[in-house]
């Protein structure tokens, strides 16, 4: 496009500046409203590290965090500090702000020379382009890319809340790797000593090889556990490693010796649909994503030849990343087809968003009751362990004991019974286990932490 | 049943011996009356107070039954029923019995009574009673199903039979017994001879063997148990609750035992010979006895011994089987001798807490008080004026003593040893043990596996 009258071209500029609403870059790049949803949803609070400063000041948070045994609200804490991952998805915010800024500013013009050469003759030719069409587009494409910088702000929380809860559960793994290692280890000794003791029962001319060679397989039975749960949680505390972001001297952290214990009572939660409803992204997504379309509908209808719609309609993610987010806007020149057609399809797409919409929330409230129930559940398991098996062990221990004082059993009974504690023990490391990761996968369910006042501490129960 | 007001008070608790005196409102019924026994405790004996005379005997821990006359008959009334018996103190033993103990009370009647016994059924099954031992009519042998109906829960049965034969017997069901008797239904019979005169002694010891296996912690035998018994007792009582038999030095003195175990026992009494004076069949011809100082008790059968107490002192009186003089203990226990428990303690006391190594040097607890699961005894228990006694089971003491008054049967104490007379320790110089010449220092045995060759003859290899 060739002008060549400056007037007409500062007209224009003036045009496209007061419909561009002129965007600028925020001063937190969008990070606020995400640290503030994860403070509320995580209990932790989210930071993009831009300078060396920043890493150097997280540096430090982290000394004095991994000094202690880490506890499962620090481990969130580090990861959603430290994790590179997230760290990475955080400068999506930066794009998207960028995107967002940029929408809102004319392009600007171009200056364009060309020079031919060709047959013995030389031409110049110098031209002056600016987009007009851009004049017209801008106020929609800063609408866009202003709902865009939304989701990407809503997808960017998301992320770092799965991050939060995939680290309180890896936590909750870590530990009980390390408790069951732990135990397997104590009845290794048991084993241990059984086969010792046979070995000396043969050598004093007591025993038979069979009966030493039966104890002995006891003790090579329990090796072998122990190896099978070193290896278990090593694994395990590696994937929250991973999480957390350590490497080097702080991937050394030292983790509590024994799981949080069952909470004095369960949390009520009568209105879970409810909370599921109010708080979960997915649901706040979805919502976005029909109000969204409701108004690229209105728009359609109203501008009819401006194609935005394709905008409301990527919604796709492939692959868990919000792949090409990009959008397109069309000026048509309305000759042959008067958007009747395209009309009818943005009903067709709000429809679709709407009933998107409310699939998101039933399954929200099934998950949402599923977890409750899964939560319920573990608990009642969990407690069950803690106050009839394991103190019914507890007595079969102490009966065995009595039974061995009156020379009614043998030592040998009392380490296979020390043995035969193992199930019941790993059971119930397991039922505790479940418990914390069915109240992280509330807490998931639910769309971030719950009320902590629910979660009055019960007394210190031993399960060992 | 008009007897069961006093029935209902033993049982709420009240352990005062309704004795052979008491007249009841039964006496006027068609029912004689059902002394209830009293505690696990030796009753004085039951001097006749009508009927023919007789020297009774004492039943170790346990009683005699009183009876009523009536038209010149012995009327006894037995009553079959749960009870509880006290094993020992700390330890009770659910159990099936007559009158309120087990074993029940001990008969005695005269040759020559004419004996009704009526017996009624209070346990949940039917049951009978045989006399083993009695020439009777067959009807009258208590055999269920064979010469009687079994006696139904509730129903009393009358047995009326002639005492033959003097003798000593005893009674026990032929209705479900193997359970009945597990459970410790048995009981005493005596029958004295017309002659007062006639194998007269001074004291005359009574009492039943009994074999029961209680699991610690609980309280009822284990019926179906064939050999592997844990209780071995006197009257269902163990040491050290065996009540001593007291005898004044010079008595002649008979102790008459039955065996209702499963195995035999050998009886041996330390400090006197004695002769095995009679059987169940009767009493044996002075020409047949020899002189013993222990007789096996075959199962099912009864002994009389008889001896003059003429040597002082507190004598062992016990089954040889060593594993019969001790309480409950496990069967299956490794032997530790000569096992080095050292370091493995410790690791097993991370594991254990309160794990205490025993046995590393044989059996003896050296005074070990170690907390016991409930119900249960020590398997070796008892203090005597040295020591601990570390015996339990069929074990008692015969104390023989200068000048105790006759009936008296009171425990004079421990025996005091004139001086001179206990063994003690030798403080001088010890000659130097003799070794034969070339001989190695013992080590425990080692062994490679046996090579047997089978199907071409019986040579090792």
């Amino acid at each position: 496009m060739n002008i060549d009258k400056p007037l007409r071209l500062a007209s224009g500029a003036v045009l496209a500046l007061a419909v561009s609403g002129c965007a600028t870059f925020s001063a937190d790049g969008g990070m606020g409203a995400v640290d503030q949803a994860t403070q509320a949803k995580a209990g932790a609070a989210t930071k993009l590290l831009r300078t060396d400063d920043d890493r150097q000041a997280l540096a430090g948070q982290l000394r004095a965090m991994l000094a202690q045994p880490l506890s499962a609200d620090d481990a969130v804490r580090i990861a959603l500090l430290n994790n590179r991952g997230l760290q990475a998805t955080y400068w999506e915010l930066g794009i998207a702000e960028a995107d967002l800024v940029q929408a809102g500013r004319l392009q600007n013009p171009a200056f364009g020379y060309q020079h031919k050469r060709g047959g013995g003759e030389t031409s110049i030719e110098r031209s002056l382009t600016f987009n007009l069409v851009s004049l017209v587009t801008a106020p929609l494409a800063s609408r866009i890319e202003g709902r865009m910088f939304e989701g990407a702000k809503l997808r960017v929380t998301a992320e770092a809340l799965r991050v939060a809860a995939d680290t309180r559960r890896a936590h909750v793994e870590a530990v009980a790797a390390a408790q069951a290692l732990d135990y397997a280890r104590q009845v290794a000794g048991a084993a241990d000593a059984s086969a010792e003791l046979a070995e000396r029962m043969r050598r004093a001319g007591n025993w038979s090889a069979y009966d030493q060679a039966r104890e002995q397989a006891f003790h090579a039975e329990a090796m072998a556990d122990v190896a099978r749960a070193a290896k278990a949680a090593t694994a395990a505390r590696e994937r929250l490693t991973r999480l957390l972001g350590l490497w080097g001297e702080d991937a050394g952290y030292r983790l509590p010796e024994r799981l949080p214990d069952l909470p004095a009572a369960p949390r009520e939660l009568p209105e879970v649909e409810r909370a599921a409803l109010r708080e979960r992204l997915d649901v706040q997504a979805a919502t976005k994503e029909t109000e969204h379309t409701a108004s690229s509908f209105g728009l359609t209808r109203a501008t009819r030849f401006i194609n935005v719609l394709e905008l409301g309609a990527v919604r796709e993610r492939d692959g868990g990343e919000p792949a090409s987010k990009g959008y397109e806007i069309t000026l048509e020149v309305p000759l042959f087809d008067w958007g009747g057609a395209r009309t009818r399809r943005a009903e067709a797409v709000y429809m679709q968003a709407v009933n998107r919409l409310a699939e998101t929330a039933v399954n929200a409230r099934s998950e949402a009751r599923e977890a409750y129930l899964a939560y319920r559940t573990s608990y009642d398991l969990a407690k069950h362990y803690r106050d009839v098996v394991i103190p019914l062990k507890k007595q079969v221990s102490d009966e065995t004991l009595l039974r061995y004082n009156g020379m009614l059993v043998s030592t040998f009974e009392l380490l296979a019974d020390a043995r035969e504690q193992r199930v019941a023990v790993a059971a119930a490391i397991d039922a505790l286990k479940d418990y914390w990761l069915a109240d992280a996968d509330l807490e998931t369910a639910l769309g971030g932490r719950l009320p902590a006042s629910a979660q009055a501490h019960g007394a210190h129960h031993d399960i060992k | 049943m008009t007897s069961s007001n006093s029935r209902r008070s033993f049982l709420a608790g009240a352990t005062t011996l309704l004795g052979a005196g008491v007249v009841s409102r039964a006496g006027a019924a068609t029912l004689p009356e059902a002394p209830v026994g009293p505690s696990a405790a030796t009753a004085a004996p039951l001097v006749p107070p009508n009927g023919r005379p007789y020297n009774p005997v004492v039943t170790l821990n346990g009683w005699s039954l009183p009876w009523r006359m009536k038209n010149g008959v012995k009327e006894f009334h037995l009553v079959a029923e749960p009870v509880v018996r006290e094993v020992a103190p700390g330890m009770l033993a659910n159990l099936w019995g007559y009158n309120g103990q087990s074993p029940g009370p001990t008969i005695e009647v005269v040759e020559g009574d004419r004996v009704r016994i009526f017996v009624t059924n209070k346990l949940p099954e039917h049951t009978s009673i045989h006399w083993h031992g009695q020439i009777l009519p067959n009807g009258m042998d208590g055999v269920s199903g064979v010469t009687q109906p079994s006696i139904q829960p509730g129903k009393t049965f009358v047995y009326e039979f002639v005492a033959r034969h003097a003798g000593t017997f005893m009674y026990h069901p032929h209705a479900d017994e193997m359970v009945q008797m597990a459970m410790g239904m048995m009981g005493f019979w005596v029958t004295h001879p017309k002659d007062i005169r006639q194998h007269a002694v001074d004291r005359d010891f009574v009492f039943l063997l009994g074999a029961y296996d209680i699991e610690p912690g609980s309280y009822t035998p284990k019926v179906n148990t064939m050999l592997d018994f844990n209780l071995w007792t006197f009257n269902s009582r163990v040491f050290p609750a065996i009540d001593p038999m007291v005898v004044r030095q010079g008595d002649r003195v008979r102790i008459r035992a039955g065996n209702l175990t499963m195995t035999n026992h050998p009886i041996h009494l330390h400090g006197h010979t004695f002769e095995v004076a009679g059987t169940d069949g009767g009493w044996v011809r002075p020409s047949a006895r020899w002189p013993e100082v222990t007789t096996d008790i075959g199962v099912g059968q009864m002994r009389a011994i008889e001896f003059v107490a003429d040597n002082p002192g507190d004598w062992a009186f016990h089954c040889h089987k060593s594993h019969h003089t001790m309480n409950a203990m496990g069967h299956d226990v490794p032997t530790l001798i000569g096992v080095d428990h050292r370091g493995v303690a410790e690791k097993i006391n991370k594991l254990v807490p309160g794990y205490m190594v025993m046995g590393e040097k044989g059996g003896a607890m050296g005074g070990m008080q170690m907390q016991l699961p409930e119900n249960t005894l020590p398997m070796m228990t008892g203090t005597g004026q040295y020591g601990e006694i570390e015996m339990g089971g069929m074990f008692t003491l015969v104390k023989v003593r200068e000048g105790l008054a006759r009936g008296d049967y009171r425990d004079p104490g421990h025996y005091r040893h004139p001086k001179g007379t206990v063994a003690y320790e030798w403080k001088g110089e010890l000659p130097p043990a003799p070794q034969a010449p070339g001989m190695q220092q013992l080590a425990p045995a080692q062994g490679k596996p046996l090579e047997l060759k089978r199907g071409g003859g019986h040579e090792h290899h």
